[in-house]
Parts: C-alpha cells; structure tokens; sequence
C-alpha cells in the first residue's frame, strides 16, 4: 500500500480493468448487498421501467472503483469517497477506473492527498466521477 | 408528488452486527480480490485489527439493516419504478471490523421538488460504543416528464 513519500501531485493511481460485468454478477451483487431493486436482476421489469434490459447497481461500479482505490491506499487511510453516476451500465460492459492525484496538502501533522477518480466503459463513456481524500 | 412533510425526519435506530463472511460476499460479487478483506493475517501484517469492511460496505449495512427503507421511499411519494441513483457519498471516521455491533440511524437530510425532477437525500449516521464510525449520504433523483 502506497505511503505518503511515494505520493506526487498529478500521479496516476494504477487503473483496474474489470471482467465484463455478467447479468449472474447482478443477482450475486443484489444479495451481497441487499439492494434488490428488479430493475437490476428482472429484465421484464427493467423493460417496463423503459429501458431495454436490466443494468448494473450504481453502487457495484462504486465497488469496482473502491477495489482501485483500497488496492492503492488500503482502507485506514481513506477519509472520504464520493461519488456521482453520470449513466448507466448494461450487462456485458467492461469498465476501467481511473484516478490521479490532484493536490498534496501538509498542514502541520495533517497529511491529505486529493485525488479525483472516475470509471469509463472501453468506449470512454463516464459512469461514475468520484473524489477521494487520502490521510497519512 | 414528494411529501415534503418528510424532510428532516428520524426514522428509528437500526441495530447492525458486521459478519465476517458478508464482507467477503460483498468483495467477491465486485471482483475485488485484495487478499485485506479475505485474509486476516494478511490484514493484521498490515496494521488492521482484522479484516476490514470494504469502502462501499455502508451501502449493505442501510439495505440488511433497514429494509424499511424501500417501503419508506413509497411512502415519500417517490416513484421506485424511475429511481435514479445520483450520489453517494462517505466520511470514514474509524475502520468497520467483523464482530462490530453498530447502531444506524438514517435521516432525511434535503428534499427537493422540481418541474424536472423530485430529489432526496437521506443521511446515514453509523456509531459503535456511541463512537461515530461512519457517516453515508445517498441521493436518489426520479425525473419527471419525458426522458
């Protein structure tokens, strides 16, 4: 896990690519988290909902960018990590995420690094923009 | 139509125990094989009490701990059908382990009602041993009209 000397600003935290997302990830993601909306596992649902199938949990591609980021920095020292869904995900899409370190902030014993982080399809289409503050 | 009369309300306080194996059930339906949330040791070599709860693990602890809140949303007068999720957002004050017993309480923090859309943004406050470890804030949107 990285250490405060190790982090510059405008570094790149390392990318993750993520398997194609499967309609059986959504059904084993709907029960590992409790969030059972059909609109993520019943494509007659999700039709009737006015799309054209069932698509991914937002909160499964805030996982899959957790993965990037808790492999970068571990847990214990993330503070803060927001995200927005800017679309949504269909079965069988690959995502990437992303980051970079955007400030370095030493502040007396207060280490903070700033990062922005964001998941894209192979397209280079924007599901999620995220922020993260680091502390050492 | 949001019923506004929900805003700032407290619903009741949700109790919570942490399970070793929801947090590996979690890691796995992600794909997030970082052997920190499967291996103890590995864990504890790198300065964690156990294995920790992953970083979007609060979104489990609100679905497991108060399935209420779907019920709840109908209530509001928010139409499931055409929920979008907006935003989430974490404060992490103290690292979540298996074993812990917390207590949840979830609020409504802002609604808001316009021409193209109805918005609510609930507030999560998880404690343990009266010691917040954890506030969540989820935004949930329903356009209205033609999308």
């Amino acid at each position: 896990m990285i250490k405060w000397e190790d982090i510059t600003e405008n570094m790149e935290i390392p990318s993750i690519t993520k398997d194609p997302i499967t309609q059986v990830q959504l059904v084993r993601y709907a029960g590992a988290s409790g969030d059972f909306n059909p609109i993520h596992t019943v494509p007659d649902y999700a039709r009737e909902a006015g799309l054209d199938g069932t698509i991914a949990h937002g909160m499964l591609i805030m996982g899959m960018m957790g993965q990037m980021i808790s492999s970068f920095a571990g847990v214990k020292n993330v503070k803060r990590y927001a995200a927005s869904f800017k679309n949504i995900t269909k079965p069988g899409t690959v995502l990437i995420c992303k980051g970079v370190i955007k400030r370095k902030i030493e502040n007396g014993s207060e280490k903070t690094a700033e990062c922005k982080v964001w998941v894209e399809d192979t397209a280079g289409d924007i599901k999620l923009e995220g922020k993260v503050s680091l502390s050492f | 139509m949001l019923d506004l009369s929900y805003q700032g309300k407290d619903f009741p306080e949700f109790h919570f125990e942490v399970e070793r194996c929801k947090i590996k059930e979690l890691c796995t339906a992600i794909g997030d094989d970082n052997p920190l949330f499967y291996d103890k040791e590995y864990a504890v070599q790198n300065g964690y009490k156990d294995i920790p709860a992953p970083l979007t693990f609060p979104t489990l602890i609100n679905f497991w701990g108060y399935t209420d809140l779907w019920k709840n949303l109908t209530l509001m007068g928010v139409d499931v059908k055409k929920l979008l999720h907006a935003k989430e957002e974490y404060e992490y004050l103290a690292p979540i382990y298996p074993g812990d017993k917390l207590t949840g309480k979830v609020s409504v923090d802002s609604m808001r009602d316009s021409s193209a859309m109805d918005m609510v943004t609930f507030k999560s406050v998880f404690s343990r041993d009266n010691k917040e470890v954890l506030i969540a804030k989820m935004t949930i949107v329903v356009p209205k009209g033609a999308v």
